[in-house]
């Protein structure tokens, strides 16, 4: 460090933490000054190191069944077919070819010749099976195998050394494949094991795992992109808590923190070695109004119940102002999107109307939460519910009672997924497939709707279908979404690679991000 | 407790009533386990859901359910625990998959490293601290450091923490590193800076009642007729300081370290979260939180251990130090003082 520098900049400091508050409207200034004067060009080597926030999972290295962080880990472990734009739309990564018929039921997918997985065994329409058939293996009991739920293990095949073609039970169609594989369909040998050989082609390969510490990765050199990924190495560290996170990013122990709170953001962006990243996700947060339990099985108290939010003021305090307002419907990215239905107001007299209607005049209603940032959220709400006469009660659970065998009983519960095509969000939420549907919305239109979208390649003829079936979701639908939330993520100046994107996973691309190590 | 045989002079009284203690500490061992898999049972939620998270359809639920045997009768799925926990298997921890002894020793040697950091800054502190307080009881020196200590011992440790972070790991001045994020690969003594912190915060949490305890048993020994006694003869003050008062004196302290260390070696959670240091604090609540069943009893039966030896070295400490009791045909007097406050000494005399 340069020694005339630190008194003037540790005062400095100083006076721009007390005026944090004051900063908070002007992006990071400073930060983007510091990061002008380092390259632009990315930098090989050197060690970068991300702080995660695991919650209390130790977390394993599954590329089908990742719990805690293990998903993050993942992104270093593992590659797929495709991967992620910054747009949430998807792109080729490990695969050359991979297309629907023409009624979307059956996916050829042929990979690109000669790559290799970490141990030096070439990939291969066997490794590709073998990954399908170990995401959906009932006895692996994957959490997320409900996502491909539809594909037919039985009727799997390989055309050739480097194709294989995926049909669906029944003969159904399936056409968000891309969006739902990706996520968890990490391409590993068929001498992989979670815990003795957890291999996969992806940039980093392991060297050392201490689970609930920290996780050690070295580059792969023979990772299918040409001179990616940049730094030697890869450490992923894990904290407990958020300020120690803070502290240690800003003593240079990590170099990335990947998600930090909105309410550190002015801090951050006060300090002239760090950058601030804020990707405008559209992952939704909202409430689920579980429609088989009263008084939500009216569709005036739903209805009500929507009007009544505040919206905006949820956005502010709720999210301290890191998102935007948001139609109950989710995935406004989506090509598919309606975007004529006309945002829907706050509307306190007509929400009183609307229970009055319904016989609801005294209503109490109980909102369960796990703890984290929704619990604010909920106590909003709360208060803007009293406005309209409506009693909510917020109680929060710990993550495993709310999660437990108690899950259908919450009458209004926060709901979010993150940011995903339509499809793939209904299948998180309301869809007939749905993995697990919260909210229980059952509608007969909705549904053969959301089935024929399944089966619509053609994107104007799909736009048509899933028009209609966020009418309904509008009109009758068992999802409270007010708002989308940005993410944050912080990083030393140092760091590059790092942009703001609409996803929710700016600081997980592991192949992009370098380190200015010299 | 067993019946003291005194035939053979070489073995001391107070060994079989050592033995006898270590028995009935195993037997509180025991008891607690079963509490505690009682107690986990209680807990709603299970393993299962709360490692597949809030998206998991119900069929996974109950596969890995039955996968982690879940399913099976409470009796039988304790009786496997003990029976596997005899033979020294821990089994694995139902988060990580990772055998639990794996997990558990790395840990347990971050949180005694910790732990003896602590008792090496705070016991010559406290003993110094007392004895130069008693010394000078009633002066200024010792109201000022009095309220000191009882600010010390107000202030919410999470708070000293956070202020030591401020203090010595600001930007720009980063004398010691904010949080301890230890290197598994190389060994703790290359990374000694990592320990400053935590042991300086749990450190100051523990001195004041220490060092009070020190200074009040100092206080009442520097009173007792035997001092006026020595002092009378004319033996210099001093000796008779370090050479009398001093030895007395300790007994309470050592119960007092005894409590110190009771309360730390689980409940060193607020260094561990502040500092992101890996102990045994934290895994037992990740563990709690996530209903690891395998990881919970291992970590309580380890800290029940811990407990049960730090109370019974204590107690032979005591024995030790005290010429009565050590050189006693039988040692039927000694009651452990459980809750550290009143010794036994002290009591049968202060009823007079």
């Amino acid at each position: 460090m340069n020694d005339g520098f630190s008194r003037r900049a540790f005062l400095g400091h100083s006076l721009a933490i007390g005026g944090g508050l004051l900063l908070a409207g002007c992006d990071s200034g400073a930060a983007s000054q510091g990061a002008a004067v380092l390259t632009r060009k990315p930098v090989s080597g050197g060690r970068l190191r991300v702080g995660i926030i695991d919650g209390d999972q130790s977390g394993n290295l599954d590329a089908h069944k990742p719990v805690g962080g293990g998903i993050i880990r993942g992104w270093a472990l593992y590659s797929k077919f495709w991967e992620w734009n910054t747009d949430v739309s998807t792109r080729l990564a490990l695969a050359e070819f991979a297309e629907p018929n023409a009624d979307a039921s059956a996916w050829t997918i042929r990979i690109k010749p000669g790559l290799e997985f970490h141990h030096g065994k070439t990939i291969g329409a066997d490794d590709m099976l073998f990954s399908l058939l170990r995401l959906t293996d009932p006895k692996l009991a994957s959490p997320f195998a409900g996502l491909v739920g539809a594909i037919d293990r039985n009727a799997l095949r390989k055309l050739d050394e480097r194709t294989i073609e995926i049909r669906f039970k029944q003969g159904q169609s399936f056409f968000p494949l891309d969006e739902t594989l990706i996520s968890f369909g990490g391409i590993v040998p068929t001498d992989y094991d979670p815990i003795t050989n957890p291999v996969g082609a992806g940039p980093y390969k392991l060297k050392r795992f201490v689970p609930g510490q920290r996780s050690l990765y070295e580059r792969f050199e023979n990772y299918y992109k040409p001179g990616q990924p940049y730094a030697d190495e890869l450490e992923i560290i894990e904290f407990k808590d958020q300020v120690s996170r803070v502290a240690a990013l800003r003593a240079g122990q990590i170099d990335v923190a990947s998600g930090v709170q909105a309410e550190h953001s002015a801090l951050l962006k006060a300090d002239s070695r760090l950058s601030l990243c804020v990707s405008p996700s559209t992952s939704f947060t909202g409430f689920n109004l579980n429609l088989a339990k009263p008084p939500f099985d009216d569709v005036r108290v739903r209805q009500a119940f929507r009007l009544l939010a505040d919206r905006q003021e949820l956005v502010d305090r709720g999210l301290t102002g890191f998102g935007r307002v948001a139609n109950d419907l989710y995935s406004p990215h989506d090509p598919t999107y309606n975007h004529a239905i006309a945002q829907r107001p706050y509307d306190l007299e007509q929400a009183r109307s609307l229970l009055r209607q319904a016989g609801q005049t005294d209503l109490r209603v109980a909102l369960t939460t796990p703890p984290g940032p929704g619990v604010n959220a909920a106590l909003v709400f709360a208060q803007q519910a009293k406005k309209a006469g409506v009693d909510v009660r917020v109680t929060q659970v710990d993550g495993a009672v709310f999660n437990g065998p108690q899950r259908e009983q919450w009458q209004l519960s926060p709901g979010s997924t993150p940011a995903r095509g339509f499809l793939a969000s209904a299948l998180h939420n309301d869809a007939p497939l749905a993995i697990y549907n919260r909210s229980n919305f059952h509608d007969r239109r909705f549904d053969d709707l959301y089935r024929q979208a399944l089966a619509q390649p053609d994107l104007e003829l799909r736009k048509s279908l899933v028009h209609e079936a966020q009418q309904i979701q509008h009109e009758r639908g068992g999802l409270l979404i007010w708002g989308f939330n940005d993410v944050l993520d912080a990083a030393s100046v140092k760091v590059g690679g790092l942009t703001p994107e609409q996803t929710t996973f700016a600081s997980w691309r592991f192949d992009e991000l370098w380190l200015n190590h010299v | 407790m067993s019946e003291p045989s005194c035939k053979s002079p070489r073995t001391p009284a107070w060994l079989s009533w050592f033995i006898g203690r270590l028995g009935y500490g195993l037997l509180t061992a025991w008891v607690i386990s079963l509490v505690v898999f009682i107690a986990t049972q209680a807990l709603p939620s299970d393993p299962a859901r709360v490692i597949l998270g809030p998206d998991a359809p119900l069929e996974s639920i109950l596969t890995l359910q039955h996968q982690l045997g879940l399913d099976q009768p409470i009796l039988w799925q304790y009786l496997r625990w003990f029976g596997s926990a005899l033979s020294g298997d821990l089994g694995e921890s139902l988060d990580s998959n990772a055998p639990v002894s794996d997990i558990l020793w790395g840990r347990l040697g971050y949180t005694l490293v910790l732990l003896t950091g602590v008792i090496l800054v705070v016991v010559p502190a406290a003993l110094a601290l007392g004895v130069a307080l008693a010394l000078r009881r009633d002066s200024r020196l010792d109201r000022w450091s009095l309220s000191l200590l009882i600010f010390l011992k107000a202030t919410p440790g999470f708070l000293l923490a956070i202020g030591l972070v401020l203090l010595f790991s600001m930007p720009h001045m980063d004398w010691l590193p904010a949080v301890s994020i230890l290197d598994p690969d190389q060994s703790l003594l290359r990374q000694l800076k990592f320990l400053v912190l935590p042991v300086l915060a749990l450190s100051l949490t523990a001195l004041p009642y220490l060092t009070r305890m020190v200074r009040a048993a100092m206080i009442e020994a520097l009173d007792s007729d035997y001092v006026v006694a020595a002092r009378l003869r004319g033996i210099p003050y001093r000796r008779i300081v370090w050479g009398h008062t001093l030895p007395n004196a300790l007994v309470p302290a050592i119960q007092g370290v005894a409590l110190t260390l009771r309360t730390l070696i689980g409940g060193a959670v607020l260094a561990e979260v502040i500092f992101s240091y890996p102990g045994i604090g934290t895994a037992l609540n990740a563990a709690i939180q996530m209903r690891d069943l395998p990881m919970i009893q291992a970590i309580v039966l380890v800290i029940t251990l811990a407990v049960v030896l730090i109370n019974l070295l204590a107690d032979l400490l005591t024995v030790l130090l005290t010429p009565k009791l050590r050189t006693a045909r039988r040692v039927t007097m000694i009651q452990r003082n459980r809750r550290g406050i009143t010794p036994w000494w002290r009591r049968s005399r202060g009823d007079a």
